[in-house]
């Protein structure tokens, strides 16, 4: 009962919230629009590059045209997800501990995390959030996906889970701030691996495939899902696999967040 | 000439300091772009083994590897900052200060940028390019460093970098229109990103939008220099691209002073 | 309401060599420093009271309130403030107290004000009733109806901080930190904010502790001040009772027709004095002299002065309270533990 409650605070909060961000958003018309242009031409042209190599091939790596958009329109559905709830995380790294803004979310009576987090609501990340949806629409009618209640259970499954590998990711690395003052530069790091995820992990070399497998595990944000739809692999290791990475990135990543929390050094005198 | 090297000597040796001390940042940022290089590269592997061709539309396997480093290295040390000063300046007003001081806006800038550039160069200029030889060396096996190509480059290089600062300087005026540059600005990027050839060569491009393409002043950003180093251009390709670039460097450098005039006068008619 | 008792907190440095060659050694090997910003302090807040917490840049006057808010723990001591302990359970502690960073805000920048006080009262869980009667009042005090409309980063630095007392105070918190409220405000401002602080420790019996640079807020608003300095606490009570503990001070100012006989005028001589005692400033046009009035007299200085040189104009005056504060910072004394 206690924890219905709690839950349906966090989620009134969080409406609250996005209500300001939309009415924040509304100040600055002209920059959104152009971002979100900005953000859907970047996938046009990475979509028009697909093109051109397919155009001279017929398969990549014995996977379609279709195939391959299939899996790039599923990487971008958890990375939007996570980029419209969890951006703030990025701030962590840059500057928010660094400036010692860090304080004002220890005087809010709600988890710093959450304070953090629930802060922003970053509305570009509709931008890709379009593409994906639309890359799928695409390719789904062209890549024999059985469209049954237990694949679209899967796939919103899959999705959840492999949004909080991005979180999770995003969350360890940025906490290191809490020990470094800044750490926005590795998160980088680490974050661009995610591109990986875009292309069959077929194509890289054995080490790289480990790394994104099991190390930096972004193969389980995209590519063994979605080939799990495509008809290969299983349910257990390419779904089951996301859930457990996910679920073992965010409780490290909680672990560090309040191990930081707890060694936190405010700035200043 | 001299005096001028005196005046904004300070601004390349504030601006060297400045990049040196964010040095560890920097390498952790390239370090995640360079990932970036390696998904092309294996995408691009995967097209030629998955083609069973020995060339794509004229670049072999090598040129293609080389092409990718390349490009990414001419990106980074050709990068400019420019207009998000010149953003933020108009931003918070404080590009009425500029008119109050006896030196030019726009050469304190590149004079600062040209310290710090030369920080970027020193980290990942010679390690990338000794990894694109060996692996050159080790694919072929034979030695295919040209000493021509790589002087020609180097001036291409610098020239690419000059038309880089001069069109953000430009582009950053329209600060005084938008409220906000992040929009604007992502959206510049992915736009001269593309056309530049940094996505895929130019030579990709369908006939008619390639030659086009190759005529904008992105081109000289990134293409050309790489091209050049390729070894893809002859000897009258080259003299043409050069004096292309070296058309749209006084081109841009004009624009930026007519703009600026014109802030000037509407700063000191309205009052900023 | 406010107990703190041996309180301590020490940061730990990296000390970092210079060079690309000292990073990756530090890196590897990091060399720790331990700087104790808060040595040993403590002191004890009645309910309603405004306490003062005064003490040069760099004393640790911010690492003290940071603790007793819950931002940071210490390293060793006690704190409790209505029967919580701060770094213990926090979401609790800090629905009790409000807390007011004068060099930062915690409104949304870009949004109408009002649009923070609304986000406020869902994470405070304030009532609908509550908050209605509580804005009443806040915009009575700290009169926010002109600008409650506009967008926070147009407001003026006086706005912004009537705005974020505002913002601190929605939840009627039991304790009020303030740390540096009026700085960089002009007169007036300065005068509404004190006033404002004033009311609202009257509305409620609001504990407040603030700490301050301007000591026109101490010896307005302040029932006690706790003056620390070096992470210690130098000295622990009343306004009255500072200005009598250290303030023996008189300042004796004059103007002298002739200068060359006033250049002869000897004081530590005349009355066997030390440094400590007396000090003399001299402008070339006024002699200022500051002297313990427990060593000599006010009417002995005056009838020597006047026995060498004429004056054009004379005045001797008590020390005020910034004079006796400088004093304080500058001779570091003991701790009066």
């Amino acid at each position: 009962m206690k924890l219905l409650k709690k839950t349906h605070r966090m989620f009134k909060l969080h409406r609250i919230f996005i209500k300001q961000d939309l009415k924040r958003l509304m100040e600055y018309k002209i920059d959104f629009l152009t971002g979100a242009v900005g953000m859907l031409l970047a996938q046009a042209i990475n979509l028009f590059f697909l093109s051109i190599i397919f155009s001279q091939i017929p398969s990549l790596d014995g996977y379609t045209f279709e195939q391959i958009i299939f899996i790039y329109g599923f990487s971008l559905l958890p990375k939007a997800i996570d980029h419209l709830f969890f951006d703030n995380l990025w701030s962590i790294g840059y500057f928010i501990i660094r400036k010692g803004d860090f304080d004002k979310y220890l005087t809010r009576p709600v988890s710093t995390l959450f304070a953090v987090t629930v802060e922003k609501f970053q509305v570009d990340a509709f931008g890709e959030l379009v593409v994906g949806i639309a890359f799928l629409c695409v390719s789904i009618p062209k890549v024999n996906l059985d469209v049954n209640l237990i694949n679209i259970l899967l796939f919103i499954t899959a999705v959840f889970f492999a949004t909080f590998i991005f979180t999770g990711i995003k969350l360890i690395t940025s906490s290191i701030a809490f020990w470094t003052k800044r750490s926005g530069h590795i998160t980088h790091m680490f974050y661009m691996v995610n591109d990986f995820a875009k292309y069959p992990t077929t194509i890289y070399n054995r080490v790289l495939s480990f790394i994104i497998t099991f190390i930096i595990p972004f193969a389980f944000t995209a590519f063994f899902p979605a080939s799990y739809f495509l008809g290969n692999g299983n349910a257990l290791f390419n779904i089951g696999g996301t859930a457990v990475m996910a679920i073992v990135l965010m409780a490290v990543g909680i672990f560090v967040w309040n191990k930081g929390v707890s060694s936190y050094e405010s700035a200043g005198s | 000439m001299r005096k001028i090297l005196r005046i904004y000597k300070p601004f390349t040796h504030a601006g060297f300091l400045l990049a040196a001390q964010y040095r560890v940042n920097f390498i952790f940022f390239v370090f995640g772009d360079i990932i970036r290089c390696f998904i092309s590269y294996f995408l691009w592997h995967a097209v030629f083994t998955s083609g069973g061709n020995n060339t794509f539309m004229g670049f072999s396997e090598v040129d293609m590897t080389v092409y990718i480093f390349i490009s990414f290295l001419t990106g980074i040390v050709a990068y400019s900052d420019g207009s998000y000063i010149v953003g933020e300046e108009i931003r918070d007003g404080n590009i009425a200060m500029r008119l109050i001081k006896p030196i030019r806006f726009d050469l304190a800038f590149l004079f600062q940028e040209l310290g710090e550039r030369t920080v970027t160069a020193m980290i990942i200029f010679v390690p990338m390019m000794a990894g694109v030889e060996i692996y050159k060396f080790v694919v072929t096996g034979a030695v295919g460093f040209n000493i021509w190509c790589f002087l020609l480059y180097l001036v291409s290089l610098i020239l690419s970098y000059l038309i880089n600062f001069y069109f953000n300087v430009c582009y950053g005026y329209s600060a005084f229109v938008l409220k906000n540059l992040w929009g604007s600005n992502l959206l510049k990027e992915c736009i001269v990103n593309f056309l530049s050839g940094g996505i895929v060569p130019l030579a990709f491009m369908p006939a008619g939008l390639g030659f086009v393409l190759n005529l904008l002043p992105f081109a000289s950003l990134t293409y050309i220099p790489v091209m050049i180093y390729l070894g893809m251009y002859d000897v009258p390709t080259i003299l043409m691209s050069l004096g292309l670039q070296v058309f749209w460097l006084v081109f841009f450098i004009f624009l930026q002073r007519i703009i600026w005039n014109a802030c000037v006068r509407r700063m000191s008619v309205q009052g900023g | 309401m406010i107990y703190v008792e041996n309180l301590r907190k020490e940061f730990k440095k990296v000390v970092k060599e210079p060079g690309l060659k000292g990073s990756i050694k530090s890196f590897f090997k990091p060399k720790n420093e331990i700087i104790t910003a808060v040595d040993d302090i403590s002191f004890h807040v009645p309910k309603g009271e405004i306490l003062g917490f005064i003490g040069p840049n760099g004393a640790g006057k911010s690492t003290v309130i940071k603790m007793l808010t819950g931002i940071l723990t210490p390293t060793s001591g006690k704190c409790e403030i209505g029967g919580q302990i701060p770094y213990k359970n926090r979401k609790n502690y800090v629905k009790e107290i409000g807390v007011v960073f004068g060099q930062r805000t915690q409104l949304w920048w870009d949004l109408a004000l009002r649009e923070t006080y609304t986000v406020l009262k869902e994470i405070y869980e304030v009532d609908d009733e509550q908050y209605k009667k509580r804005m009443a009042f806040l915009n009575e005090v700290l009169e926010l109806d002109s600008f409650i409309t506009s967008p926070v980063r147009t407001l003026s630095l006086g706005q912004r901080m009537r705005a974020d007392i505002a913002a601190s105070l929605l939840h009627s918190p039991k304790v009020l930190f303030l740390d540096e409220p009026t700085i960089g405000l002009d007169v007036v401002v300065k005068d509404n904010i004190r006033n404002a602080i004033k009311a609202i420790n009257e509305e409620q019996q609001t504990t407040v502790i603030l700490t301050t640079h301007d000591l026109q807020d101490v010896e307005n608003l302040c029932d006690r001040i706790v003056m620390i300095d070096k992470g210690n606490k130098v000295f622990d009570g009343g306004i009255g009772e500072l200005k009598s503990k250290y303030g023996q001070q008189r300042e004796l100012k004059f103007v002298p027709t002739d200068f060359k006989a006033a250049e002869s005028l000897d004081y530590k001589r005349e009355f066997n004095l030390t440094d400590d005692d007396i000090i003399i400033e001299n402008d070339g046009h006024i002699i200022s002299v500051t002297f313990n009035s427990d060593k000599v007299s006010v009417e002995k200085m005056l009838s020597y002065t006047l026995s060498v040189t004429h004056v054009n104009d004379i005045n001797v005056s008590d020390a005020d309270i910034e004079e006796i504060i400088k004093d304080i910072y500058k001779s570091g004394v003991s701790p009066s533990a």
